[in-house]
């Protein structure tokens, strides 16, 4: 009787044991055969930058998809004839800008017409290009994919060619559970690897997380940077994100933001730029005008050009004298991120 | 005994896990059970009442007389007397709403359209989902809504893939006109119309009445008719041998465009 009585409860444990395992693959099998393998993989916002401008709502970020968008940042299949990638004008040793060049070279040689800037920290920003042209970064990358300047190609043959390589569809498939590769999963892949490149190991950020102290010249040079730069460089990103014309030329050949807006009193306009990794980044200017940091403190200093879209608080320059540039030099020094540069998972 | 009180929950949940794993599901969002991860509609669709498909049916005229618009043939405006042979006409609609007989609306979740006058299915807008009922007005958006151009990457209609985006000053080209013409000072004319903020804004809602009932049923497949007069594009804008491009948003495309939406009317329901 006792040995019936243990064998029945016995029963009845195993078959509620039973009961809770299938629960729990029946939960497992659901989903695992929409997105298989997801893994999580975070993205870390340093409390002392600004408000996120992406906030990753239909694009969560996953180890998939940061694969997915790494491979293709470093494909050349994005262009017309497969020799150009995202990473041949956005090199991780250039902190994400060109190679020192003012113009990048797209296919077959051929020049942009502006600088590559340095694309880190792109959750933050409002908006994209040096005229402010791309309102969200998921559909950033048209623009180098489809000029003629630069990869040269349409989005249908990206689309049809990511589409026949077995490999990518089934990276596609793992990553966003698509049966077929389409343009708002490759969008939204690149936009993962971006986003996820985040400077914030410089010096600087180490200072501002009170881990370290700066230099008496670095300190000096930051007191005088808050003095005389920050109005436009603001903030831990050291830029507002806003359209200024900072006296570079009289005449606009390039009208900038004018030519988005098609308001007259935009034109001669470019996006204040963030100086992380700014020492890295040279030549700088929308058209790579100057060689050195120095030519560009000196151009604030002495060089500033009139016109009528100058912004008001340039008129008269920023007059700094040579020690004082120095010191704000030795300053902008504090803002490269070499961690960035050899951030292995970065890489291919 | 024992052994059945064993197996069978083995077997009910084994059944349950299997029939978990199918890609196939509801595939249309005006669904309650819309399932965004199916793959494949495999005809469970439930909807909050019976629903129908009411077929917007665009057709092309050209000019007030009502002849017909038709790609690569030579056609003279009525009013510019230009010569102009289209190659590409491409527009978006979007946003359908219909006025029940009670004075509601009903919005359809999700209707972008691609109208291209090559391809003749692209000129049957299907709304699915319309629950059954009598309606008496449509309402509808000429473009793409300013939303839309600021949402990021979008799929099917609102694709890149499509063409019909600008990459450097980012939004949706709304209206595609291109060809060729003698009056054109290049001898091609192409016109790219879109902007969808402030003076700029090209994106226009329209309402029209039946003056009849609209009866949505389950199986019926009514139809509400709708034309598009091409050449009206060019009612205030004029001859193109004053201008033969435009490719930005601008008071030129708004010009354009609100031409041609004037001149996109309702025909009449079947």
């Amino acid at each position: 009787m006792r040995a019936v009585l243990a064998n029945s409860t016995l029963i009845l444990i195993m078959s509620k044991l039973i009961y809770f395992l299938a629960g729990v693959l029946l939960l497992l099998s659901c989903r695992k055969d929409v997105i298989e393998n997801i893994t999580p993989f975070e993205f870390k916002a340093p409390d002392y930058f600004p408000a996120l401008q992406y906030h990753f709502n239909s694009n969560e970020v996953t180890k998939e998809r940061f694969e997915l968008g790494k491979r293709l940042f470093f494909d050349g299949i994005l262009s017309s004839d497969n020799t150009i990638s995202c990473a041949s004008c956005h090199a991780q040793v250039h902190a994400f800008a060109d190679h020192n060049v003012a113009l990048s070279s797209g296919v077959e040689g051929r020049l942009g017409r502006r600088n590559s800037p340095s694309i880190t920290n792109l959750a933050w920003s409002p908006s994209f290009m040096w005229d402010g042209g791309v309102n969200h970064i998921e559909i950033f990358s048209v623009a180098p994919i489809t000029d003629t300047n630069e990869m040269n190609e349409t989005m249908q043959n990206v689309i049809d060619k990511l589409n026949m390589d077995v490999s990518y569809a089934q990276q596609f498939k793992n990553a966003y559970g698509v049966g077929e590769v389409n343009d708002q999963a490759m969008f939204r892949a690149l936009t993962i690897y971006m986003t996820m490149i985040i400077s914030d190991q410089s010096k600087y950020d180490k200072w501002m997380r009170n881990e370290i102290s700066l230099t008496t010249q670095e300190s000096t040079g930051r007191l005088l940077f808050e003095q005389k730069c920050s109005s436009c460089h603001s903030g831990s990103l050291q830029t507002d994100y806003s359209f200024r014309n900072n006296g570079l030329d009289s005449e606009f050949t390039d009208l900038g933001r004018g030519r988005i807006t098609q308001d007259e009193n935009d034109d001669g306009k470019f996006k204040v730029p963030s100086l992380r990794n700014v020492l890295l980044t040279y030549p700088y200017m929308h058209d790579g005008r100057f060689l050195t940091i120095r030519d560009v403190l000196d151009h604030y200093d002495t060089g500033i050009e009139q016109s009528s879209t100058l912004d008001p608080i340039l008129s008269n320059g920023i007059p700094m004298t040579e020690e004082e540039k120095d010191a704000i030099i030795a300053f902008l020094e504090t803002l490269t991120d070499y961690k960035l540069l050899n951030a292995h998972w970065l890489n291919q | 005994m024992k052994t059945i009180k064993f197996i069978f929950p083995l077997l009910v949940m084994g059944t349950l896990v299997l029939a978990s794993c199918k890609k196939e599901g509801c595939t249309d969002p005006a669904a309650t059970n819309y399932n965004d991860e199916a793959k494949k509609d495999d005809g469970s669709c439930e909807y909050a009442q019976e629903t129908g498909i009411v077929t917007v049916e665009m057709s092309h005229v050209w000019g007030m007389s009502g002849a017909p618009f038709t790609l690569n043939a030579e056609l003279i405006h009525p009013v510019t007397d230009d010569t102009m042979t289209y190659s590409t006409f491409k527009y978006y609609i979007s946003n359908f709403e219909l006025k029940s007989t009670d004075g509601t609306w009903w919005k359809h979740p999700e209707s972008y359209f691609l109208v291209d006058v090559s391809v003749p299915s692209s000129m049957n807008l299907a709304l699915s989902g319309v629950p059954e009922g009598s309606y008496t007005d449509i309402r509808y958006t000429m473009g793409v809504d300013s939303l839309r151009n600021v949402s990021g990457a979008q799929t099917g209609a609102l694709s890149t893939t499509n063409g019909m985006f600008w990459s450097w000053s980012t939004g949706y080209i709304m209206v595609k006109a291109e060809g060729t013409s003698p009056n054109a000072g290049s001898g091609s004319f192409s016109f790219h119309l879109g902007g969808f903020s402030g003076v700029n804004n090209i994106v226009t809602t329209k309402e029209n009445t039946f003056g009849a009932t609209l009866n949505v049923t389950k199986t019926g497949s009514p139809k509400v008719l709708l034309s598009a007069n091409a050449a009206r594009m060019f009612h205030s804008y004029g001859t193109i041998s004053a201008g033969s491009t435009v490719h930005m948003p601008g008071a030129n495309a708004v010009s354009l465009a609100d031409g041609f939406y004037g001149g996109v009317n309702f025909v009449g329901i079947q």
